[in-house]
């Protein structure tokens, strides 16, 4: 090859596809004595192609041309053949369940009456503990029911001004503490606060100043 | 798992698999009982920190399992669980195991109670002798779990109390236990107005003395702090508009070299806001200036608790506080919430807090507590008229606990300096309040300029350092890529004296622009015949998952590069590690792998599986998350 850039990514890949799995590609460069910098462009080319154990080895000098050629192999891991991995996918063990000392389990549904087995549901879905965890049910991201409108519209329920500055409670509970307050409560979230007195919106924000 | 102590005769062992904290409630209602019906020694255990292998030498057991999802056991109990299943264990290996089994689910979901049910049917063919029926508590019903929860207990302790007597001397009083009725607390706390001649002033001595005579943290042992570190550096590595904020900090100790490896954790006992903790002594009506000692009440009164710490100096109440409660991150229990209803003088307080203890009020005081991520001050702060004497305050308040960070950084390169790589963390509720992460803020706030003390532990990781000569697939995104900053300046460092292996690191963030984190660094070892370099046969992939229209992540990045990933794999003795924050994101990965094998290897899925399996097993596919 007399200019490294040629050896571009098409030509790679057709040289890959032509060539046998475990066959042998050898490029030979010439350029001047000083320069490497082809060469890695060539070895970095092969590499990136695919081609394994790519080895640069000097062959010559003359009149200060510098002629290297880089061996290097098509990867002979196809379908069929045997290769380290191959070897070791095969030898591995077989499906069933195994602890991590290598030991085998027994089958969980062993365990189960007939009547457990019967109602028996499957596929796994990843969840939260049943029961206390009931979250709530949100809209979709792209929610055509309405339903987001509704969440918009509670959302906007936030306090006004007059409520901040001068707040009334007609049932008392609302400075009392979110543990006492209604679901419905305008200063639900809020730290608990005395009525008449302007409320403070810092939220109990126990920041870590030292 | 740490190894359970060897069992002294007539121990009672209660073990919990909790998910949400339902299972460690009720496993703490059958541990007060059992105190209160005279039993010499009770234990209380989450599955995950007992030995299984070790079940054979206790004689009484009682496991408390929650369901997760689909009749799953809950994360705590998933080891435990498979050991037990192991074939090779025989019908005779609990032969001396009395034990009862207590499962909470939910019959309106399919699979009801299954691991309650599996773990009582495994245990019968393991040879061991069950002292009453499997309970299996439902939230279907009107009650909950207590519904089903109360008769069994009754029923275990009358079993329990003919088959041994002598573990429930005072059985009368756990069959009859009433809520209304409030025991004692089980520490003894002593006052001194004055400072006793020898106070301690070193803070490492402060701490390690204070978090020794706390309850909450008996089983800990955690001894002095490793070491006292100075933060001399505070980066932030993200910018714009990121509501990320993740920083670099650089730790060093002033006085000695530290000494650490590749992999290791570093735990830190972060510092609560001085103000907050003022405002708790305040509301407790304690006094701050006070001097204490504590300690442990027993039954047996030459127990060795009263001798050893007769022999220990007090400690400023202000310092224990602030060194061993949490009062400004972590949510009380529940059963903090029934003493409190003792001590409420307020009738609308006290009908509050016995609602919310009641089994028809747990589905309330979860969204009030846990859900909205109620401090202690802040619960005592909406229950004015509770005073909760400082004995119980000091049993129920949560323990100040320590927070561990992947170490990012090499001791080749850095050898006095700890470099960490951490998000600072802030969320909202459902009520929409603001909550920082107590460690993760107080660090960003340091300033590298003015003294500071920052007491830690190193504690080994689940990531081992690898030998230079093993290539490396890491997959590391978000601060995930901590641990393998670690890896490849280690292995630039070593790549000097020595040929070393390529390393392969798939990284993922957002934005580009905004939290490429150590952007410079990857790719400086990128080039240049560098560890991450092509030219090495290693390579580094970075997903940029908002950057386009479609997402990207860092299976995606791993799956386009499939060919280069199964040339590493091939190679003998690779290795892959897998770390970073969320929960979904090791799953996405092991399957794009098996992918990348499937198809660029053509290997048959089946054997795919069995060959990850393998090399798990082997130590050679780990994956180390955080929540």
């Amino acid at each position: 090859m007399k200019e490294a850039e040629s050896f571009g990514d098409q030509l790679v890949a057709e040289i890959s596809r032509v060539l046998k799995a475990g066959g042998t590609v050898l490029v030979q460069s010439f350029t001047a004595s000083s320069d490497h910098k082809p060469n890695n462009y060539i070895e970095r080319q092969l590499l990136m192609g695919g081609f394994v154990e790519v080895q640069s080895k000097s062959t010559g000098s003359h009149d200060g041309v510098q002629s290297v050629t880089i061996k290097s192999r098509k990867p002979s891991w196809s379908m069929g053949s045997s290769s380290p991995l191959k070897k070791a996918i095969k030898q591995a063990l077989p499906e069933t369940e195994i602890d991590d000392d290598g030991d085998e389990l027994i089958d969980k549904d062993s365990l189960l009456t007939q009547d457990d087995l019967k109602k028996l549901q499957r596929p796994v879905v990843g969840g939260c503990e049943m029961g206390a965890t009931k979250k709530a049910r949100k809209a979709c991201k792209n929610c055509s029911c309405g339903r987001a409108e509704a969440e918009q519209k509670v959302e906007k329920l936030g306090l006004t001004a007059e409520q901040i500055d001068n707040p009334v409670s007609a049932c008392g509970s609302c400075g009392l503490g979110d543990a006492f307050r209604c679901g419905t409560c305008p200063y639900r979230g809020l730290a608990p606060f005395k009525l008449g007195q302007k409320v403070t919106l810092s939220n109990n924000f126990l920041s870590a100043d030292i | 798992m740490a190894p359970s102590s060897s069992p002294m005769p007539g121990r009672l062992l209660v073990l919990y698999a909790s998910q949400t904290g339902n299972a460690i409630d009720a496993a703490e209602r059958v541990v007060r009982e059992a105190e209160r019906g005279g039993c010499p020694a009770v234990d209380l255990l989450s599955m995950d920190s007992f030995n299984p292998s070790c079940l054979p030498g206790e004689g009484y057991v009682v496991f408390v399992v929650s369901t997760m999802g689909q009749g799953d056991p809950p994360d705590s109990m998933k080891e435990f669980w498979k050991y037990l299943r192991r074939k090779h264990l025989g019908a005779r290996w609990l032969e001396r195991l009395h034990y009862a089994v207590f499962g909470l689910g939910d019959s309106s979901y399919g699979n009801y109670n299954l691991p309650a049910k599996m773990l009582d049917k495994r245990l019968l063919d393991l040879g061991a002798e069950q002292i009453i029926p499997k309970g299996l508590g439902n939230d279907q019903h009107s009650l909950g779990y207590e519904g089903a929860l109360d008769p069994w207990l009754m029923a275990l302790w009358k079993s329990l109390n003919q088959i041994y007597p002598s573990l429930l001397p005072r059985i009368s009083h756990a069959i009859h236990s009433s809520l209304n009725i409030l025991g004692d607390a089980k520490v003894e706390v002593t006052y001194y107005s004055a400072p006793q001649d020898s106070t301690i002033s070193d803070p490492k001595t402060l701490i390690e003395r204070a978090r020794s005579i706390s309850p909450a943290l008996k089983c800990h042992n955690e001894g002095e702090p490793q070491l006292m570190l100075q933060m001399v550096t505070n980066q932030c590595l993200t910018k714009g508009d990121s509501d990320k904020d993740v920083r670099h900090f650089e730790l060093e100790d002033r006085c000695y070299p530290i000494s650490y490896q590749v992999g290791d954790v570093l735990e830190i006992l972060p510092s609560q806001n001085p103000s907050a903790v003022d405002d708790f002594i305040k509301r407790c009506k304690l006094d701050p200036e006070c001097y204490i000692m504590i300690q442990e009440k027993s039954v047996d009164k030459l127990s060795k608790g009263s001798h050893m710490n007769s022999l220990v100096d007090p400690i400023k109440l202000k310092t224990f506080v602030a060194l061993t409660m949490d009062v400004t991150s972590a949510s009380p229990r529940r059963y903090f919430f029934e003493i409190m209803s003792h001590f409420a003088t307020d009738e609308n307080e006290k009908e509050k807090l016995q609602y919310f203890t009641s089994p028809e009020g747990r589905n309330d005081l979860y969204s009030y507590n846990q859900k909205e991520n109620r401090t202690v001050l802040e619960v005592l702060e909406e229950f004015p008229s509770v005073h909760m004497p400082f004995e119980w305050l000091v049993q129920l308040t949560p323990p100040l606990k320590k927070r561990a960070f992947s170490i990012s950084s090499s001791p080749l390169v850095h050898p006095n300096q700890i470099h960490l790589t951490v998000s600072v963390v802030s969320w909202r509720t459902p009520l929409k309040r603001t909550r920082h992460g107590l460690c993760s803020t107080w660090l960003a706030g340091l300033c590298p300029s003015e003294e500071n003390i920052i007491p830690c532990w190193i504690q080994r990781g689940s990531l081992p350092p690898p030998r230079p000569s093993i290539p490396l697939v890491l997959i590391g995104p978000g601060t995930g890529c901590a641990p393998f900053r670690t890896f490849v300046e280690e292995r630039a460092a070593q790549s000097v004296a020595e040929p070393t292996a390529p390393i392969l690191f798939f990284f993922g963030c957002r934005n580009q622009d905004n939290d490429f984190l150590y952007k410079e660094f990857w790719l400086n070892h990128a080039q240049d015949q560098g560890v991450l370099s092509l030219e090495k046969g290693g390579g580094f992939f970075v997903a940029f998952s908002r950057d386009q229209p479609q997402k990207v992540y860092v299976q995606d990045k791993i799956k386009e590069q499939g060919a280069r990933v199964l040339n590493m794999l091939c190679s003998e003795e690779a290795a892959i590690y897998v770390a970073g924050s969320s929960t979904k994101m090791p799953a996405d990965v092991t399957v794009a792998l098996k992918e990348v094998l499937c198809q660029h290897g053509g290997f048959p899925k089946k054997d795919v599986e069995g060959w990850l399996t393998k090399l798990k097993m082997g130590g050679r596919f780990i994956i180390e998350t955080w929540s």
